[in-house]
């Protein structure tokens, strides 16, 4: 097999592609091809999308692809849609509003299903984002699955989040709530053209204060007609700028790691686990003597856990 | 842990002219329902734009329907193009109304199978099945 990493990082998008279904799938090489990348990660400024369903998400991330390329930037896009979670199939639909910008050599976007991960996001969402900032992709969108009130996973994971609302969707209270409308650097309005956009401005420009020196702007745009996405870019970029030179950024990665690397040894123990355990003697005992009363599940579960071989290196 | 099998990813696509998509999407549909990620990219593409997407989502197939006419001219550049880009291996399988007539053109063209209207919906299921399998 042709070595996919090196070819990654001349920029060849098949290798991207096909990189990105492996850690989408779990596969074994995937884990070293991802310590491979990483080195050549941490360039890109990552830009989060969330909002609920319909709001006009794929629909910026469209204007903004164009914007910025106009712009000089290579752009990734990684679109998440939800998996059924009785079939485990998916639509995945963000593209076609993004159609336009299909043989740009400058754009790469992927469709991503959940897969069963809550959140607002999938597993494998931020490692795909390292395959398209190892590419070389200087600014890389991440669409959330049109969340509710509390996908907010995207808050701990990208460098800029954009909290993307429309008129006409609830009084202020719906502003008041605790969860989504907490976690933006930037707030967009969207959907001016629909009217009343005054008076969800003015319930966001009430909830929305100063935090570690930056307070979130608030950006009127209407996807579908352009208006404000030049605007909207102007914000990304200060956001950017701002992240770099108060020394946020490198807060927000140290954040990041932490929880990456928490999340990460809870599901390796969590596989550790279910792997071996279920069919081992000893697995067999402690069932048995739990239902017994000779001791109880928890006590058994902690047996379990210490009698787990550490030899065993799960991948 | 039971190994959890590889998605099947599908791509299906509408290239050229024509505004019907009503069978695209009940395929879509269809195949989403089978368990597979069926990624839609809408009207109006070129062989070009789909080629691309294909590459980039990383699909084991495309499914293009087409009802306008022009299926003789897309569907086989859609094939040279993937050869081309080095993803031959890419299963494309076509959709809509084809005169009987072009069916042995198109599969020689590399077009693996051609779904016409009343098409039992298992039969498309379990041919991009096998397609995701073999790939």
């Amino acid at each position: 097999m042709r070595d996919l990493v090196a070819a990654l990082l001349q920029g060849d998008k098949r290798a991207a592609g096909k990189l990105i279904s492996l850690i989408e799938d779990d596969e074994p090489e995937a884990v070293d091809a991802l310590q491979r990348i990483y080195p050549h990660t941490g360039r890109a400024h990552v830009v989060g999308f969330t909002g609920p369903p319909g709001v006009g998400k794929s629909s910026l991330i469209n204007r903004l692809v164009r914007t910025f390329r106009a712009r000089g930037k290579t752009i990734g896009v990684v679109a998440v849609d939800p998996t059924s979670p009785y079939t485990g199939g998916a639509v995945l639909g963000d593209r076609i509003r993004m159609a336009d910008t299909g043989i740009d050599p400058g754009v790469f976007i992927r469709s991503m299903a959940t897969r069963g991960h809550a959140g607002g996001l999938a597993l494998a969402t931020f490692d795909a984002v390292r395959v398209l900032d190892a590419m070389g992709s200087q600014v890389v969108f991440v669409e959330t699955v049109g969340a509710g009130q509390s996908e907010v996973e995207i808050a701990t994971r990208a460098h800029t989040v954009v909290v993307v609302e429309m008129p006409l969707t609830g009084d202020v209270v719906q502003t008041m709530k605790a969860g989504i409308l907490e976690i933006g650097d930037v707030y967009v309005v969207n959907k001016v053209d629909l009217g009343n956009a005054d008076v969800l401005v003015a319930n966001l420009k009430f909830q929305l204060a100063a935090r570690e020196g930056w307070t979130p702007p608030i950006v009127r745009t209407a996807a579908l007609e352009g208006q404000g996405i030049e605007e909207l870019a102007d914000v990304l970029e200060r956001h950017a700028i701002f992240l770099e030179r108060s020394g946020f950024r490198h807060g927000r990665e140290v954040a990041r790691a932490r929880q990456e690397i928490l999340e990460t040894a809870q599901r390796l123990l969590v596989r550790g686990v279910s792997e071996g355990s279920p069919t081992g003697p000893l697995f067999d005992r402690l069932a048995n003597a739990v239902a017994d009363r000779e001791t109880d599940p928890h006590a058994a579960a902690r047996k379990l856990l210490e009698s787990h071989p550490k030899k065993k290196r799960p991948r | 842990m039971v190994p959890i099998p590889r998605k099947i990813r599908v791509l299906i696509a509408k290239p050229g002219l024509d505004g019907h998509d009503r069978g695209a999407k009940v395929v879509a549909r269809a195949l989403r329902d089978a368990g597979m990620e069926v990624i839609y990219t809408g009207l109006r593409q070129m062989p070009e734009d789909i080629v691309e997407a294909a590459i980039q989502e990383d699909v084991d197939a495309i499914g293009l329907s087409s009802l306008s006419g022009a299926h003789m001219t897309l569907f086989p550049e859609v094939v040279r193009l993937l050869k081309k880009r080095g993803s031959g291996e890419i299963v494309v399988v076509g959709g809509g109304i084809i005169p009987a007539d072009d069916i042995p053109k198109l599969k020689r063209a590399g077009i693996k199978a051609v779904f016409g209207p009343g098409t039992p919906l298992g039969e498309i299921v379990s041919f991009f099945k096998k397609a995701g399998k073999g790939a």
